[in-house]
């Protein structure tokens, strides 16, 4: 699977018996930045959850690269230590400062040093304009923030892959440029990034792809100028009208 | 002859027989009020940690990746932890105390009488603070879980550094109220014949006969003892806080819920 970090291939998902994901067939390439947009209830989320298995599949493989992380004798851990995630509502740990939010993986999970940790914790909180904050209960802070600190979290497991749900929807609307600007920020050649966005004109911007999801399928998927632009499907069109 | 004596020398109205009473058997008492103190600290603490063990067990969740024996040890796990709590928050204390205590002697086996309460308390403590802690887990927000899982943490680390500190500074209030109680419930293993508070009250209560003195007597002191430990509670939960949110009920209820987001 050569130059693909993930490979999915024919997913479905069911909750109760109804399918929310069908016959999901995508490869993300190594180094990319990939959005999804789509309406409401699409399985966007769904999607990108299969991705580190916080939903498990009802058939169908997921590949980080050539592991298939949907068989039982796989180490999640090991494998989600390598696929960070930054979610809508920022799940930091409530209990843990600032600092301890972003050292708690690489020292628990990754088995480095608490000096080494620290100072991979001071380069990215200081890249997301958080180190004057270091110190702060996470509880304390604004939304913004706390998105920024939750990137932060994520660059220091040092992962192949991150994954962005909305990660600014829930946020007031003086925060959302402060955390599309530190996205910006921190995209690179090492990381494969991908985005569950609303954020149209971001999409544009830094995705080297986009994919319009719709009632759990594939719909459209190209470059960004052929998605918001070239492309002649109804239900693309009628969605970037509507948003 | 002996008792005649002791008899003839108390005085006949209320509070002079209270008096009385106090000050010619305050090294009883003394004693009594240290072992319910030993056998109610001691009991929640080892309570507690005994608590988050079988908690362990009782928060095992199926999954569709695990193997066939995986979930038949996980089903197991669940069953005996949960029968263990719906056996010690089933029954009366005092009934267990018996069981335990005569039920071990007839097998053979002599434990001093102190462990003997120490443990019964203990195992008392731990099913009644892994539902506390049970129900604490299931509310903390998803979302914690959740970040924990993204960064790849075991289920063990998190429920170590992210749940159970969470938990654990919530049910605070729930464990203090359950110190308070057990302060008042090492009265039932008198029955067993631990020399606690209440047992020393009924000794001297036999002694002159005047058994509404003895017992208002042993009230005040189980009073002092629990209002004490309940101010205490609130003003380390004060300093550990920094506020006054907490408070100890002194009974047995469903601890509210005190999240400071
Ligand atoms: N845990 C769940 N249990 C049952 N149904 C679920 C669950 N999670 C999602 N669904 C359903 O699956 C479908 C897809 O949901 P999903 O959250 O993936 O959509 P989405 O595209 O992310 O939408 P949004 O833009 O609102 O976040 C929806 O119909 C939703 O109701
Ligand atoms: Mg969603």
């Amino acid at each position: 699977m050569d130059n693909n970090i993930i490979t999915i291939t024919d997913l479905s998902k069911s909750f109760d018996g109804t399918l929310v994901l069908k016959d999901i067939n995508l490869n993300i390439r190594k180094g990319s930045v990939t959005t999804i947009i789509g309406p409401s209830g699409s399985g966007k989320s769904t999607l990108l959850r299969c991705i580190n298995q916080l939903e498990e599949v009802s058939s169908g493989g997921v590949f980080f690269q050539d592991t298939n992380i949907t068989e039982s004798n796989v180490n999640l851990s090991k494998i989600r230590s390598k696929i960070a995630m930054v979610f809508q509502s920022f799940n930091l740990f409530n209990n843990l400062s600032v600092l301890e939010n972003c050292t708690i993986g690489p020292i628990k999970v990754l088995n480095l040093s608490k000096e080494q940790s620290n100072e991979r914790a001071q380069q990215f909180l200081e890249k997301v304009g958080m180190l004057p904050f270091i110190n702060r209960k996470v509880t304390t802070l604004s939304g913004g923030q706390k998105q920024r600190v939750a990137i932060a979290r994520a660059l220091c497991m040092d992962p192949e892959v991150i994954l962005f749900d909305e990660p600014t929807s829930s946020l007031d609307p003086e925060m959302v440029q402060e955390v599309l600007d530190v996205m910006r920020n921190v995209i690179s050649e090492d990381i494969s990034f991908i985005v569950v966005t609303h954020e149209m004109d971001f999409a544009f911007d830094v995705s080297d792809r986009v994919i319009f999801m719709d009632n759990g399928e594939i719909v459209e998927d190209g470059e960004p100028s052929y998605i918001f632009h070239n492309s002649k499907n109804q239900r693309l069109n009628k969605f970037i009208n509507r948003v | 002859m002996f008792t005649q004596m002791i008899l003839s020398s108390i005085p006949d109205d209320f509070i002079g027989g209270i008096t009385h009473i106090f000050e010619n058997n305050y090294e009883l008492y003394l004693e009594g009020i240290k072992y319910t103190l030993i056998i109610s600290l001691l009991g929640t603490s080892l309570g507690l940690l005994l608590s988050l063990l079988i908690t362990i067990f009782r928060i095992q969740e199926i999954e569709k990746r695990d193997s066939l024996f995986t979930r038949f040890l996980k089903r197991l796990s669940i069953f005996v932890s949960s029968s263990y709590v719906e056996f010690f928050r089933g029954t009366p204390m005092m009934v267990q105390a018996a069981i335990f205590y005569y039920g071990l002697a007839t097998l053979g086996f002599r434990i001093p009488i102190l462990i003997a309460g120490i443990l019964i308390v203990t195992l008392n403590t731990a099913a009644y603070l892994t539902e506390v802690l049970r129900s604490g887990i299931n509310g903390i927000d998803k979302g914690q879980i959740e970040g924990a899982k993204s960064i790849g943490l075991p289920k063990s680390k998190m429920y170590r550094y992210i749940i159970f500190p969470q938990v654990l500074k919530n049910m605070f209030p729930a464990i203090g109220n359950e110190l308070v109680v057990n302060i008042k419930d090492t009265a039932v293993l008198s029955v067993i014949g631990v020399s606690e508070l209440f047992y020393m009250g009924k000794s001297v209560a036999g002694t002159y006969y005047r058994y509404t003195e003895s017992f208002v007597l042993v009230a005040l002191i189980y009073l002092i003892l629990v209002l004490m430990t309940t101010r205490l509670l609130t003003l380390f939960v004060r300093l550990l806080n920094g506020n006054d949110k907490y408070s100890f009920p002194s009974s047995q209820s469903v601890p509210v819920e005190v999240n400071h987001g």
